[in-house]
């Protein structure tokens, strides 16, 4: 009766494989952890009504908090100014949801002034959000010479990169004003496109936009 | 070993724990609404959020005038904030040292010296580490409450080591030079106009005529006055 195999060709009955197995030894570490844990937090509360206060249980920060760093370049608030933008209906009460303003998508909420924007980008809910610990590391002698270096160098390379020629100078000049006429005649054919047909393109009204 | 990103908790009065410059907070040094317009500025939450000693070169290097705190709602220049950032961060003395001793950028040099002005507690080094810095000339624009006023380097290093009011801020109480020559604590001040001055002096005890070029020569040592409104007041936030 070497495989007593069912009707359907199941194999033998005897497979328990989809029982769960228990690993004895892992779970006895994983009661021992427990085990400690409970005192340590016993000890804690045991010295802390000693001193006569409270014990608070703290979250501990993960292990895989980045420091955080100054900000790279400047925030982009400006690009919008100008510009419609649609707003899809029941975005979001209050901050919570993507509506009109700054919007942290971290943390999924809207803000409709860019100093309370980067105030809740400085803020604990949306380094915690993003995983940055709020720590700065300080920086040692030998890595402020090696930035100061960096600008120094930095700095240089712009001087070098900017056209002292004055030919190229007149072109670059022109070039510009030619981009800059493009822009107005554009802006000014479309307002008169607007106004010729009587109730022109229809506007699309948003509120708070970002402009307040 | 980190400091925190934002100045919330120096700030906050229940226990301060961190470094102690003059026996308190170092934050403590700017009075408390220039504080708060420090702390509510757009300058300070975007820029100064989580610089440390080295990226804080990248927005020193970007300053273009010096100033406390300028206009009705008393706004405070990016000078004042990294001041300010500083304060906070306490750097190294070999960190200030540096900014000091550099010679790229003018406007870094006049921040580490308003840091040392502020935080050294031995008079004699403050003294002994400014004083070289008269002889640089460079200029600076300085902003102060309703405008602009030129100022130079060595005239602003001269204003913090005798005026009590510099850019917003109460200077902590120093001695006065004199006084600490008399200790024997300083060596008597070796101007490097000295050897001019002496030398028109003994051309003037030649000559009965005084010349104007005297009180020029006098000008840098005792201090000018640059302030287009003409008022003679101390730098009141600015």
């Amino acid at each position: 009766m070497a495989d007593h195999k069912g009707a359907y060709g199941a194999s033998s009955s005897n497979d328990t494989s989809f029982r769960k197995t228990w690993d004895r030894s892992e779970y006895a570490a994983k009661a021992a952890d427990r085990d400690q844990k409970i005192k340590e937090e016993g000890k804690a509360r045991y010295q802390a009504t000693l001193e006569g206060k409270k014990y608070h249980r703290r979250a501990s920060t993960p292990e895989d908090t980045k420091d955080t760093e100054a900000r790279s370049a400047r925030l982009n608030v400006a690009d919008k100014v100008g510009k419609t933008q649609i707003i899809v209906a029941g975005a979001g009460q209050g901050k919570r949801g993507k509506s009109a303003g700054f919007y942290c998508e971290a943390c999924d909420l809207t803000y409709k002034d860019n100093l309370q924007f980067v105030e809740h980008l400085n803020s604990r809910q949306h380094l915690v959000a993003t995983g940055e610990s709020g720590e700065v590391r300080r920086a040692a002698l030998e890595e402020v010479k090696d930035r100061f270096e960096y600008l120094k160098r930095k700095r240089e390379e712009e001087k070098a990169r900017e056209v002292v020629d004055l030919t190229s100078r007149i072109e670059v000049a022109r070039d510009q004003e030619e981009r800059e006429r493009e822009e107005k005649r554009r802006k000014r054919n479309e307002k008169r496109r607007k106004t010729k047909d009587g109730l022109g393109v229809q506007e699309i009204k948003v509120e708070n936009d970002g402009r307040g | 070993m980190a400091h925190h990103a934002d100045a919330k908790r120096a700030l906050d009065e229940r226990g301060y724990k961190g470094q102690l410059v003059r026996g308190d907070n170092p934050l403590k040094l700017f009075e408390k609404p220039v504080r708060d317009r420090i702390v509510d500025s757009y300058y300070w939450k975007e820029q100064c959020f989580g610089l440390n000693a080295a990226t804080l070169l990248d927005r020193a290097t970007e300053l273009s005038f010096v100033g406390g705190t300028y206009g009705v709602a008393q706004r405070p220049t990016p000078f004042l904030c990294l001041a300010f950032k500083l304060l906070q961060i306490v750097p190294d003395k070999e960190i200030i040292l540096f900014y000091l001793e550099q010679e790229e950028y003018k406007y870094l040099r006049v921040l580490a010296a308003f840091y040392i002005r502020l935080a050294w507690e031995k008079d004699e080094e403050v003294y002994a580490t400014l004083e070289p810095y008269l002889t640089d000339s460079r200029k600076l624009k300085r902003r102060t409450r309703e405008g602009w006023a030129l100022t130079y380097v060595d005239d602003f290093i001269d204003d913090l080591l005798l005026k009590s009011r510099v850019c917003a801020t109460t200077l902590p109480k120093i001695n006065p030079r004199l006084f600490l020559e008399d200790e024997d604590r300083l060596e008597p001040r070796i101007s490097a106009l000295g050897g001019e001055l002496e030398e028109l002096d003994g051309e003037d005890e030649e000559e009965d005529e005084s010349n104007g070029e005297v009180e020029e020569v006098n000008g840098p040592v005792n201090g000018r006055e640059h302030e287009a409104d003409g008022s003679d007041e101390e730098m009141v936030g600015g």
